[in-house]
């Protein structure tokens, strides 16, 4: 399944055209698309430690693009499209399934909002159904309908071409992309600085020296806001941890991905027949990548109402990733206040399904030194403009 | 209702220091997963199959002999010694059939059936059987040394008929006479280590020895030295093994075959870390290379209010983790340590020391594998795709866990993880454990809710 040889591991050199901070998904996502769309093959991608292990290794890899506003169903539409073409880009099996993603709604105000969303779905050509609980039945016969439960099912949003992909593989794929096309993948080599002179970017300095840039683009999810401070940037980011579980493997039995935002839960079965489940943040603001039991305790409460047949099936793991929240529930991509230094954070709890689209959209804000039309609105100032993308919604889980 | 102690792990460490706290005054809980006391070395069987009346199980009319099992493997010795700290265990609350999945500050103890809370906590969790891939180790036959054992101990039940019984350390000694005295044939018992005159320092541990020695002698069982048994062989169960010679680096010399239909194999054992791991008690290494619980001399780890005893610092036996059980519990309770003891245990503790020496386990075994030998058995990996991870640039455990997942399973690397990281050429690494026993969704959702919005 694995070609001969993954990427190079490269060491630092003293200088590059573009240094990406963070080497998640999105980090090697933008480096591809940089080298890929834009040609800039001089491009260095640091982390801290090693490749996708932050996220990238920590998400349910969920993927879906039925999101509310204009503004978020472009960019994550734009990634499915993408998703959809990028084993063959890539040249390497993903384990894209697009098995669809039901979003439950357990309360007539979370019918009202799903049958808006699946509306204003259509009308932004993403795919999507409203579905009465026998049709929830249909689609997830697992799913426990039945009115009397703390959570009943009322009906759901339903996209039939979202769904999951292999994470690891994803960043594998991507990283050896890049590599082959010139990128230096550099792990275990810590952002401690970026250095600004007059309003300018011009270098970060790390745990392997000091290394300087004509562009510095950060791509650190929950450490974005740590060393945009070092860049004298103050970002409305809350840091957060988000727990997921893993359970023994089971014979395949649950054909789709069920989210419900009211009960702050998501669960897939992977291909392997593990069920992966997702919880709600933390509450408090944290960087350690373990989260508090109550949490998950509280919340399996809540999943087993939904799914009585997973009662006694055994939890192997849990663990935690950290994500950056911001107060709209939506990203913040494009440009700073200091120039040559471009941000990408505040994806919260969903970065992981806009991977390819992200990448694509960054590479061209650092190529181009203005924002791809699809980030745009995505805007640091929109925070004092007040023109927010109010996703709450449709982010599944409460932020 | 806050304890002043909760200990988690009946064994001998265990016992003693719940026994020893308790009678200096504390509110004390004991914990075990075990449905009886005892842990390991003194596992006891369930009630219902106590009392010598075996006679409805299938494998007495096996044995083909009068005497129960029970009796047939109760050596004198050991039984007083349960019994001894069985009877000091007045007054405290026992907590068993509980499985510990995770344990938090100050201190919460979460188990399958609920959640302790305690002033303090003793973590006595033992350890469990090392083992090392071989060719055909997978087959229904074969199981780790501690596994016959607590077969037969904690269900009265015999793993085979004709029983070959590998690995190294003395721990084959009484796994060996237990299964002879209980009616199996043990076609052998093959100890890779070949030099074992060091021992003859301690005479109370020969004559132990020695006790077991007679026990296989009077069954005709042969105790081989420098040998190991290379590969297991069957259609679909265990129907012979291969039995090498080895040398000093465990490669093999000349080989024969033996037929049997069980075969107990065990290489050592590894300190149970995860509940210590999980509270971020600093960790330290054995003489043998295992990560341990750092402890001082009062067997405090670096945790305030966390003691640790037993083979959780370090694997030495029952007589030494009663001791470290003992000068945990009067370090507890601030009352004096009886004369004698931090001797004796000074004592147990270098005789462990030398049992790693006389006993280690070399890197040879990483000579039997073929390209098919399953490395981790809940993830099936075999030693191939670990091979092709490394040529990918797998340098290290986590680098080969990640690419060809072994450890990712039921078992959670406790079986594979001591070969996977020594395939990495490592010492393997204190485990990271969140969730310290796999736990069912419906055992962790059971905990009262607390308030959440949703209520609101």
């Amino acid at each position: 399944m694995h070609p001969d040889r993954m990427w190079r591991s490269a060491e630092p050199r003293k200088s590059y055209d573009v240094i990406v901070v963070g080497a998640g998904g999105h980090g090697l996502a933008t480096a591809y698309y940089l080298a890929k769309n834009h040609g800039i093959t001089d491009v260095a991608v640091l982390d801290r430690g090693w490749l996708a292990g932050g996220n990238m290794a920590r998400n349910t890899t969920i993927i879906r693009s039925n999101y509310l506003w204009d503004e978020s169903a472009g960019i994550y539409e734009h990634a499915l499209k993408l998703w959809e073409g990028l084993e063959e880009d890539l040249g390497y099996p993903l384990l894209f399934s697009q098995r669809g993603v039901l979003n439950l709604a357990h309360s007539l105000q979370d019918v009202r909002d799903g049958v808006r969303r699946v509306e204003a779905n259509r009308v932004n050509g993403v795919d999507a159904e409203w579905l009465a609980p026998e049709q929830v039945k249909e689609v997830c016969p697992i799913v426990d309908v039945s009115p009397g439960v703390r959570y009943p099912v009322l009906g759901a949003t339903y996209q039939p071409r979202a769904g999951i992909a292999k994470h690891d593989n994803v960043a594998w794929a991507l990283a050896r992309a890049a590599s082959d096309l010139g990128v230096d993948l550099i792990e275990h080599c810590q952002v401690t600085g970026v250095e600004v002179t007059d309003g300018r970017a011009t270098a970060v300095t790390t745990t392997r020296g000091r290394i300087t840039a004509n562009k510095i683009a950060l791509s650190a999810a929950g450490h974005t806001s740590v060393v945009a401070k070092t860049a004298g940037l103050d970002l409305p980011l809350q840091t957060h941890p988000l727990q997921a579980l893993v359970s023994e493997l089971l014979e395949p039995i649950h054909p789709t991905v069920v989210m419900s935002n009211a009960v702050h839960v998501y669960v897939s079965q992977a291909h392997k027949g593990e069920l992966v489940m997702g919880a709600g943040i933390d509450a408090a603001n944290s960087y350690r990548r373990r989260g508090a039991f109550h949490i998950i305790e509280s919340q399996m409460a809540a999943a087993l109402e939904l799914f009585p047949v997973f009662a006694r099936a055994h939890v192997l793991r849990t663990w935690a990733g950290i994500v950056d929240v911001s107060p709209d529930a939506s990203p913040i991509i494009g440009l700073t206040p200091v120039e040559n230094l471009y941000l990408n954070c505040g994806w919260g709890t969903g970065g992981f399904k806009a991977t390819p689209g992200i990448g694509w959209c960054y590479a061209h804000t650092i190529a181009h030194d203005t924002p791809h039309p699809l980030t745009a609105p995505f805007t640091l100032t929109r925070f004092t403009t007040g023109a927010l993308v109010d996703e709450h919604g449709a982010a599944a889980v409460a932020h | 209702m806050k304890y002043d102690l909760i200990v988690i792990g009946a064994g001998p460490a265990g016992m003693a220091a719940a026994g020893t706290a308790a009678r200096g005054g504390l509110r004390v809980a004991l914990v075990d997963s075990a449905a009886q006391l005892g842990g390991q070395f003194h596992r006891q069987p369930p009630p219902e199959l106590g009392g010598g009346n075996v006679r409805d199980d299938p494998t007495h009319e096996r044995l083909g002999r009068d005497q129960s099992i029970e009796q047939a493997i109760q050596a004198p010795a050991p039984r007083r010694d349960f019994l001894r700290l069985r009877d000091r265990l007045t007054g405290v609350d026992l907590h068993l059939g509980c499985r510990v999945w995770a344990v938090e500050p100050s201190f919460a103890v979460h188990h399958d059936g609920g959640t302790l809370t305690g002033e303090r906590l003793l973590i006595a969790t033992g350890a469990h059987d090392r083992v090392v891939p071989f060719p055909g180790w997978d087959l229904p036959g074969v199981m780790t040394a501690g596994g016959a054992q607590a077969l037969l101990k904690g269900n009265l039940v015999v793993a085979g008929r004709r029983i070959a019984v590998a690995g190294t350390g003395p721990f084959l000694l009484p796994v060996a006479a237990g299964l002879a005295a209980a009616g199996a044939r043990v076609v052998g018992v093959f100890e890779a280590a070949r030099q074992m005159g060091a021992l003859a320092r301690y005479p109370a541990k020969l004559a132990e020895g020695a006790g077991y020695a007679a026990t296989l002698a009077r069954y005709r069982v042969p105790y081989h030295r420098g040998q190991a048994v290379v590969a297991a062989h069957g259609a679909d169960e265990l129907a012979k093994v291969t039995v090498a010679k080895i040398d000093d680096g465990w490669r093999a010399i000349r080989t024969r075959e033996i037929e049997c239909d069980a075969l107990a194999v065990g290489y050592g054992f590894v300190p149970q870390l995860d509940l210590p791991v999980q509270l971020g008690c600093a960790t330290t290494r054995d003489s043998d290379g295992s990560a341990i619980v750092a402890v001082d001399d009062q067997m405090r780890t670096s945790i305030t209010g966390v003691h640790a005893a037993g083979e959780t610092t370090g694997v030495g036996g029952a007589e030494l983790a009663e001791l470290d059980g003992i000068i945990a519990g009067h370090s507890i309770t601030g009352t004096p340590l009886p004369d004698g003891v931090r001797r004796r245990r000074e004592r147990a503790r270098a005789f462990a020391r030398l049992l790693h020496e006389v006993f280690p386990v070399r890197d040879g075994w990483r000579d039997r594998l073929r390209a098919d030998t399953i490395v981790c058995r809940c993830e099936e990996v075999p030693y191939q795709a670990i091979c092709d991870a490394q040529a990918l640039g797998a340098v290290d455990t986590r680098s080969l866990k990640l690419l060809a997942r072994p450890g990712m399973g039921w078992c959670q690397g406790r079986m594979c993880g001591y070969a996977v990281a020594r395939l990495a050429g490592e010492d393997p690494p204190p485990p990271r454990r969140p969730i310290a026993q796999p736990i069912s969704l419906q055992n962790l959702a059971a905990y009262p809710l607390r308030s959440t919005n949703d209520d609101a």
